[in-house]
């Protein structure tokens, strides 16, 4: 609609976030949410059954704790670092949060903060070691990924955890019990559970933090040009420290959360959800070199994957097709957003 | 005709990048066995010709003939071997392998070094060194690496781009008898720096590149350091605000603003006292490796140095946290290509210039700031979200400066503001840095060409050997040779005297 020769900016397009840039990250979500309709349609098609409200709920379940991590990750990854120990720090916090409550008999109350102190700390540790010792982030959260999985397996003591099911010796509160499953529960006529309002309110706080503060208006700068934030004395290591610690928050969160609705905890839980998170932010359209990346765009990528991985699973043979689909579409996804950039450079040009 | 066919020439060439015409219509011939200099002020088309010439870059126009014959360097590269200023070698590799690389050919196997490489290597006096890793070696045998291996691949054009600007003095005598070898060898040879007294010295003729054109070529009695300063200089009519009368205004008036003593640093300079007034615009001057720029960047906060300094009545760290802001050389360092115009003007603000309550955005009032600011620095863009790319390089220049100016230091500090700068914007940027000295500030700019100390500063320091000399008052200079011949005698002093010492 806007022609290429107006002089005024287009009204309602401000500077923060914005721009060239933020048109470009409409055409991508908006790009992504007609992909996740399309999928539904193609889906319904099949098999007319999934046009289904139940089957809707299931998947924004689904893809909830995925979102979470990938709101994290998303920050870590637009400050122009990488993250891969989130999934570890899932299960670590499920951990510890099993460990002290149902095994120790520490009261929930306490032991929900103590495993969010946990990410806060692995955060900071992530952070330290990237920012003042110069390790590469990838070497890092390598280290502290198969560190932290250790962590889970010494203090479950490689057990798995139940709370309605408490080890010899223990007791859980019945109160503590209620209010620990109420975090995820759920309510209403389409039993919608709780965690997907948890998703929700995070993705509010998280978006406003990355698209209207400060600090994500730094987060991008650090990440389009370290070296120039370097220069300009704007606080690069800090902020790099503070992304690393809301992506372990956030995954403590969500290993939480999940913790809460499927009721066991295993040392080994969230590690197999490293790379699907991944691929939710990259089809989201953050970019891996920094500088890039929208919060609704990796709920687009969460919601799609979650869409693809539950309407896969009710038609297809076996597991086979998710994991190949899974790669085509974050391949795809970048390939297809690589050349519409070009074409549209080359068409401004 | 015979003596026009050999070598090359080069007829209307241009080049042009967005809507800066970078060449304008060069002609050149350079024949073989000469050294032809090459010489201009920044931003002036040199560097774009030299990338032509190296086959980096492709001209949009005109012809290029080697021998006679239609030539293309981007496909024949192979016949021009650029010796750079920073080599660019592998660093990982030894010096052999370096003189090998790319010679891999069909076979699978490694290259092996021939009896000819061998010869090379010696005859350049790196043959003891060849199982060396070139990280360990110093520049002045990377250099020879360099030449080295377009020796051994039978290169018959050498480029030579401010090849000694980091040499020592035995290392470039050493490096520019080499040169004449090679050039007796009846290769061609170009040699590009800035240092005149090299060109006269060393050059058979000179070309002068300005307004992306060649204006002269000086040889023989019109070859002389004089008549060089004199060709860079005369030019670009308009811009020449040569600032004689604000600058004697200027120092009547401010009060004392900045002083440094014993500002002394671990490597590049020691036991440095400097001083500067409100209103003042003050050149650095120095080449590589003296210490002028690390100078610079200490007064930013970027290296750490020891001595006391106050800056508009603050002293030591938070003096150079608080008041300074530094804009460095190269826009790919103040830049942001993932943020549109408006945004890399505010990117430095923070709480609560842009940002309120709980640090959020206040966007409306960034709009503003953001539209006042690229009226009040001359900006030319259409609006405040286009992306930073889509500006000139003369208005990125100025956004990179206006960043800095928006944080409202006391002490401003800029490397070379006007490189790779159009001429128009470069009288602009000068305008602006004026304009903000006269409101009560002090800019330090550090520069590499004597002309922009001419037309912009009011003093200048010379920085040689990790020492200060005393200032040279730029008004009482009539004309830019002087100022030339003078800086030049500066370095020389205290060259030396940092040897005694």
């Amino acid at each position: 609609m806007s022609s290429s020769d107006t002089t005024q900016p287009p009204p309602g397009h401000g500077i923060s976030a914005v721009g060239k840039a933020t048109l470009d990250a409409a055409l991508r979500v908006g790009g992504l949410f007609a992909a996740v309709i399309a999928v539904a349609l193609v889906f319904v098609f099949i098999n007319p059954n999934f046009a289904n409200p139940n089957l809707a709920v299931s998947v924004l379940r689904a893809m909830s704790s995925v979102a979470i991590m990938a709101m994290g990750l998303t920050l870590v990854i637009v400050v122009g670092e990488i993250d891969l120990s989130f999934g570890a720090m899932y299960g670590l916090a499920a951990n510890t949060l099993a460990v002290v409550w149902i095994a120790m008999g520490v009261s929930v109350y306490l032991a929900i903060p103590i495993a969010i102190g946990v990410g806060i700390l692995v955060g900071l540790f992530n952070g330290f070691l990237v920012t003042s010792f110069k390790i590469p982030s990838f070497i890092v959260t390598l280290g502290s990924y198969n560190l932290l999985y250790g962590l889970s397996l010494w203090i479950s003591n490689t057990g798995t955890f139940n709370p309605n099911y408490p080890p010899p010796g223990g007791v859980v509160d019945q109160g503590e019990l209620n209010f620990f499953i109420g975090l995820t529960q759920n309510i209403g006529k389409y039993s919608l559970s709780i965690e997907i309002f948890w998703m929700l309110g995070i993705a509010v706080v998280v978006g406003f933090l990355l698209h209207r503060s400060l600090f994500g208006f730094r987060l991008m700068a650090i990440g389009g040009n370290p070296e120039a934030g370097k220069l300009a004395r704007l606080p690069v290591k800090r902020y790099k420290i503070l992304a690393f610690i809301l992506c372990s928050v956030l995954a403590s969160i969500a290993g939480i959360l999940d913790f809460s609705f499927i009721q066991t905890s295993q040392p080994d839980i969230g590690l197999s959800q490293t790379f699907p998170v991944f691929a939710a932010v990259i089809i989201g359209g953050a970019s891996l070199a920094g500088g890039k990346g929208t919060i609704i765009g990796t709920l687009g990528g969460a919601l799609l994957l979650a869409e693809l991985q539950i309407g896969l699973a009710l038609l297809s043979p076996g597991p086979h097709v998710q994991q190949i689909f899974l790669g085509a579409v974050t391949i795809g996804a970048v390939a297809l957003d690589l050349f519409l950039t070009k074409l549209r450079k080359s068409r401004t040009a | 005709m015979s003596t026009n066919a050999a070598g090359i020439s080069i007829r209307g060439v241009t080049k042009r990048y967005g809507s800066t015409i970078a060449l304008n219509g060069v002609d050149l011939d350079v024949r073989p066995g000469e050294v032809l200099g090459i010489a201009g002020p920044n931003g002036a088309g040199k560097s774009t010709l030299i990338r032509v010439i190296a086959g980096e870059e492709r001209s949009d126009g005109g012809e290029l003939t080697f021998d006679g014959v239609p030539w293309s360097p981007t496909v024949d590269w192979h016949a021009v071997a650029v010796v750079h200023q920073e080599p660019q070698l592998f660093p990982n590799l030894t010096v052999a392998q370096n003189v090998m690389v790319g010679r891999e050919g069909t076979s699978a196997a490694r290259p092996s070094l021939s009896a000819a490489d061998a010869r090379v290597m010696d005859a350049l006096g790196i043959g003891h060194l060849r199982d060396r890793q070139l990280a360990d070696c110093s520049l002045a045998t990377q250099q020879r690496t360099e030449i080295a291996r377009a020796v051994a691949r039978d290169s018959r054009v050498f480029l030579f781009d401010e090849p000694n600007s980091a040499l020592t003095a035995a290392e470039s005598d050493e490096l520019f008898r080499e040169m004449h070898k090679i050039a007796a060898t009846g290769r061609i040879v170009l040699l590009v720096t800035h240092r005149l007294g090299d060109l006269v010295e060393h050059c058979k003729r000179v070309a002068i590149v300005r307004d992306g054109r060649v204006r002269a070529v000086l040889e023989g009695e019109a070859l002389t350091e004089d008549g060089l300063a004199r060709q860079l200089v005369t030019d670009s009519g308009g811009a020449h605000g040569h600032a004689g009368a604000r600058n004697a205004a200027a120092t009547q008036a401010g009060p004392e603003l900045f002083s440094a003593r014993g500002w002394t640093h671990a490597k590049a300079f020691r036991g440095i006292s400097m001083d500067g007034k409100a209103g003042e615009i003050i050149a650095l001057v120095g080449v590589e490796g003296s210490g002028s720029r690390e100078l610079l960047r200490s007064f930013a906060g970027l290296e750490r140095c020891t001595g006391t300094i106050s800056i508009g009545g603050m002293s030591g760290e938070a003096a150079l946290r608080r008041q300074t802001a530094y804009v460095p050389a190269t826009r790919l360092l103040s830049l942001y290509s993932n943020f549109s115009v408006g945004e890399n003007l505010l990117v430095r603000l923070g709480y609560p210039e842009i940002a309120g309550f709980g640090l959020a955005l206040k966007r409306r009032r960034m709009r503003e700031m953001a539209r006042a600011a690229v009226s009040r620095f001359l900006v030319k863009t259409r609006t405040t979200t286009q992306e930073i790319r889509s500006l000139s390089g003369g208005n990125q220049q100025k956004v990179a400066i206006a960043q800095a100016l928006h944080c409202g230091p006391k002490l401003l500090l800029l490397e070379e503001p006007t490189r790779g700068v159009d001429i128009h914007s470069k009288a602009e940027i000068y305008r602006l840095l004026r304009d903000y000295a006269d409101e009560g500030n002090t800019v330090i700019i550090f520069c590499t060409e004597v002309l922009e100390v001419y037309e912009a500063a009011d003093r200048v320091h010379v920085v040689a050997g990790g020492t200060l000399s005393p200032s040279l008052q730029v008004a009482e200079y009539g004309h830019v040779e002087q100022l030339a011949t003078d800086i030049t005698r500066l370095e020389q002093e205290g060259r030396s005297e940092a040897r005694a010492a």
